[in-house]
């Protein structure tokens, strides 16, 4: 079986968000607040003009970190949150009682309540509407202009993101939490 | 039990005081009710709860309740469990009012969680036994079943080794069930100002207190004041328990408060500090939910009980400011500290403030614990049945 995780070369980004649109067309996202499994978060410039540091604006692609020690899936009452075979963490819209103590207890507010369902949604790394149909890539992925994201199998030695962590340094949201997560942003 | 016609049942001595509360308790019911019905036409958009702030005034009420329920049980055992002799006499009262107050706790969480149903289901099929809401809500389940036989055997069917049998069971399954509730805030390893081993005590302590507060706003109503001689014995000697469970209360606070702000921890120390800054906490919680009742108790040397039964009702809001301020405080930090969109400030510290909906069920749940207490006054002999004069 796969272990499924995503590196960014968030330096890359240009914060022009293709990625949360096609988020949203591929997995039927509404255009709702509140709504979305993934976006772009924005550092600001810091300093005083004329001493602005243009390096400190940086963007950072974030989501699901689809955690190996998910907070979010200790917490559940009834295990809709759970662990594909691919260590990915989905919900079970049928299991799902809405009592929202997984929103509570994910520390990259990363899921949402999907007014369709009436029951919590967050990124699932396009799993039913790519990876099952024979797709490598997420719509992300797929779509960013830059190429900030790779995703791929964390156990194969020679796939792609394999080969980016081994040849980069990077860091992780929030590890000090020990949640494992595995969303590598590129240094 | 007393046989007790239809016209029984709603003839009351029409004093104000009776009459004000007959209208508070109709209009608090009504408005659960229509609460209830606009919830079931909008769902959760009736609700302020957002992405960032999921759990709201429901949840601060239903804990309200529960913790009064664990209160209640917890001071009723000091009698018919310990066998405290002058503690005996509130027995059949706290734990009607526990089982009461947890129904009222039910009939809102009912309203919040968004599959009950589901819940019922799926809490046995698939149970997530690493959850403390599954502990708490599967325990909660199990209390409620123990202090019903507990009352069955004390009320209606009088048999004094069943009735001790299920007060311990109700007492330990409540006190476990009630930890688990503080836990449920402090396994959140996502945000420190809960985290720890301090909610699931405190929810213990501050219960009793509930319980106290509770017991005191009982005996006022039904004595109006003039109370007789052992129940003022048992009241001086729940006046002191108090006061040295608000000594403790206050003493835990205080260090929990220290710790948060040391160091100025990320996250941990600036959100209590906003919390401690909040009118809520230093005039809710603090002022009227410990020290005024504590004052009172302190300067009378627990033998004002009439000022008391006055302080019990500032303690009483002061109570609901504290399960305000759990729910709210622990969701004060963003989780994303990045902003998303261009014209759009940093973000700060989450704001929220409950629905016309939301204080209609929240609020209205306390109509629901009036009513049925009104009821079951009248239906039950809730006092020892040596005093009975039915």
């Amino acid at each position: 079986m796969a272990r499924y995780g995503m590196a960014l070369n968030y330096k890359n980004c240009i914060n022009c968000r293709a990625c949360e649109s096609a988020c949203k067309e591929e997995n039927g996202v509404l255009l709702l607040p509140d709504h979305y499994r993934i976006w772009v978060g924005v550092k600001e410039a810091e300093g005083e003009y004329p001493n602005i540091s243009i390096a400190s604006q940086t963007y950072h692609p974030s989501q699901c970190q689809h955690c190996e020690n998910a907070p979010c899936q200790l917490v559940c009452p009834t295990n809709a949150t759970h662990y594909s075979p691919d260590g990915m963490v989905m919900v079970d819209p049928t299991r799902c009682i809405l009592c929202t103590y997984c929103i509570n207890a994910c520390p990259y507010d990363a899921r949402y309540v999907d007014q369709r369902t009436m029951t919590v949604d967050k990124c699932t790394f396009c799993s039913d509407t790519r990876l099952a149909n024979g797709e490598t890539t997420t719509a992300c992925q797929a779509t960013c202009p830059t190429k900030v994201r790779v995703f791929g199998d964390l156990d194969d030695p020679n796939s792609e993101i394999s080969q980016l962590l081994a040849k980069h340094e990077y860091r992780r949201v929030k590890e000090h939490l020990g949640t494992k997560p595995k969303l590598f942003y590129i240094l | 039990m007393n046989a007790i016609s239809l016209k029984n049942l709603f003839s009351f001595e029409k004093t104000p005081l009776n009459l004000l509360m007959a209208f508070v308790t109709v209009a608090l019911v009504a408005a659960f009710f229509a609460g209830a019905v606009i919830y079931i036409l909008h769902g959760h958009h009736a609700y302020n709860v957002t992405r960032q702030h999921p759990w709201g005034l429901l949840i601060s009420m239903y804990v309200f309740f529960v913790v009064s329920s664990t209160g209640l049980c917890i001071i009723s055992s000091i009698g018919h469990v310990f066998g405290i002799k002058e503690f005996q006499q509130i027995g059949k009262r706290a734990i009607a009012g526990a089982i009461i107050t947890i129904s009222s706790g039910f009939a809102v969480i009912g309203l919040e969680i968004g599959h009950p149903v589901t819940m019922l289901i799926y809490n046995v099929l698939t149970p997530g036994l690493t959850s403390a809401i599954w502990w708490m809500g599967t325990l909660y389940g199990l209390y409620l079943t123990f202090i019903c036989l507990e009352f069955f055997f004390l009320a209606i069917k009088e048999n004094h080794t069943f009735s001790k049998i299920f007060g311990i069971c109700g007492l330990l399954v409540g006190l476990a069930a009630h930890s688990n509730l503080g836990a449920v805030f402090g396994f959140l390893i996502s945000r420190p100002s809960a985290n720890g081993v301090f909610y699931p005590v405190y929810f213990i302590l501050s219960a009793m207190i509930t319980g106290c507060y509770l017991i005191f706003l009982m005996y006022g109503f039904k004595y109006k004041m003039n109370f007789p001689e052992k129940v003022r014995v048992m009241l001086v000697k729940l006046s002191k328990i108090l006061g040295m469970l608000l000594a403790v209360l206050i003493f835990f606070e205080v260090w929990k408060i220290l710790t948060a702000l040391y160091g100025d921890m990320p996250e941990r120390a600036a959100t209590i500090m906003h919390a401690i800054k909040h009118p809520n906490f230093w005039f809710g919680e603090l002022t009227l939910g410990m020290l005024i009742p504590f004052v009172v108790i302190l300067v009378s040397n627990a033998q004002a009980i009439k000022a008391t039964v006055y302080a019990s009702i500032t303690g009483m809001v002061g109570i609901f400011f504290m399960r305000y301020g759990l729910v709210h405080d622990t969701l004060l930090y963003p989780m994303t500290t990045l902003k998303r969109a261009e014209y759009q400030l940093a973000p700060s510290f989450v704001d929220y403030f409950p629905s016309a909906t939301e204080f209609m069920i929240g609020f209205g749940g306390i109509g629901l614990s009036l009513i049925m207490y009104y009821f079951a006054d009248k239906i039950f002999n809730l006092d020892e049945s040596e005093e009975t004069h039915h």
